[in-house]
């Protein structure tokens, strides 16, 4: 009887423990700008934004200064944004457009296998919400809309 | 007898309501939209006017470069779609509304 039970708990638990495994964000180790080697893992215990973008994209773009802003409004609430740039893309654009708008978080550069670890869709830009236990909590197609910020990442970020 | 008034005013009201609905038009703007190059950009295009108060269909054509809106002309204007285009990185470049109008209780 005692085993029956254990194993019925055991049949409950496991796709549980199967699914926080699968959400568990991919380890990530990319160069940012400046050539330095950057661990995707050093975050944790932050909520992270991980915008897919280029430079090639006008909606990648046109959301990058919503990102600035939100990055300046909540970096003490722990949010940390970290842009990822991928081929076809050149260098000095990603330099200049950055500097241009005043980025304030890392951009790193990956491939686009990097973006495959985390969704299969091609749409641009992506953004996945991470949140402090590393978990993806979210992925969002398109323009971070400041509705879809407001319902999405401000609960995690006023959770401590 | 101020039941009655009550009754009236309440009917009074409801009418208005029923009259003002039925004058809310459906209609189709197609907008010209520059720069959709890509297939996987245009999706922002979608989603964000999908987000607008108002708005009851969209179909964006990245091939054609055009976005085509049905609205509800009482919530939002055209002029405001195109504000939303724009922010979305591209422009909307021309408008060319076809007025369809409809009940709006039939688009519903």
């Amino acid at each position: 009887m005692i085993r029956k039970i254990i194993f019925g708990v055991w049949l409950i638990a496991l796709p549980i423990t199967a699914s926080g495994q699968a959400n568990q964000a991919p380890a990530v180790v990319l160069k940012d700008l400046r050539g330095r080697s950057i661990r995707l893992d050093a975050y944790k215990g932050k909520i992270v934004l991980l915008n897919f973008w280029a430079t090639w994209c006008p909606p990648c773009r046109a959301e990058i200064p919503d990102l600035v802003k939100w990055q300046r409004q909540f970096r003490s609430k722990g949010l940390q944004v970290i842009g990822i740039t991928y081929p076809p893309t050149k260098l000095r654009h990603v330099r200049r457009f950055t500097h241009a708008v005043g980025v304030n978080y890392p951009i790193l550069l990956g491939a686009k296998k990097t973006r495959a670890l985390f969704d299969s869709s091609e749409t641009m830009p992506l953004t996945i919400i991470i949140d402090r236990d590393g978990q993806v909590r979210d992925r969002i197609e398109g323009i971070l809309l400041p509705e879809e910020f407001e319902q999405k990442v401000k609960p995690l970020l006023d959770q401590n | 007898m101020r039941k009655t008034t009550s009754i009236i005013a309440a009917v009074a009201v409801l009418l208005c309501l029923t009259v003002a609905s039925a004058y809310a038009t459906t209609k189709t703007a197609t907008i010209r939209v520059e720069g959709m190059k890509c297939d996987k950009c245009s999706a922002s295009v979608t989603k964000a006017l999908k987000a607008v108060d108002g708005v009851q269909k969209v179909d964006v054509s990245f091939e054609k470069g055009v976005a085509i809106v049905e609205y509800d002309d009482q919530k939002v204007t055209e002029a405001r779609l195109r504000e939303v285009i724009n922010a979305t990185g591209f422009k909307a470049v021309e408008e060319k509304t076809s007025s369809a109008p409809s009940a709006s209780s039939e688009g519903s």
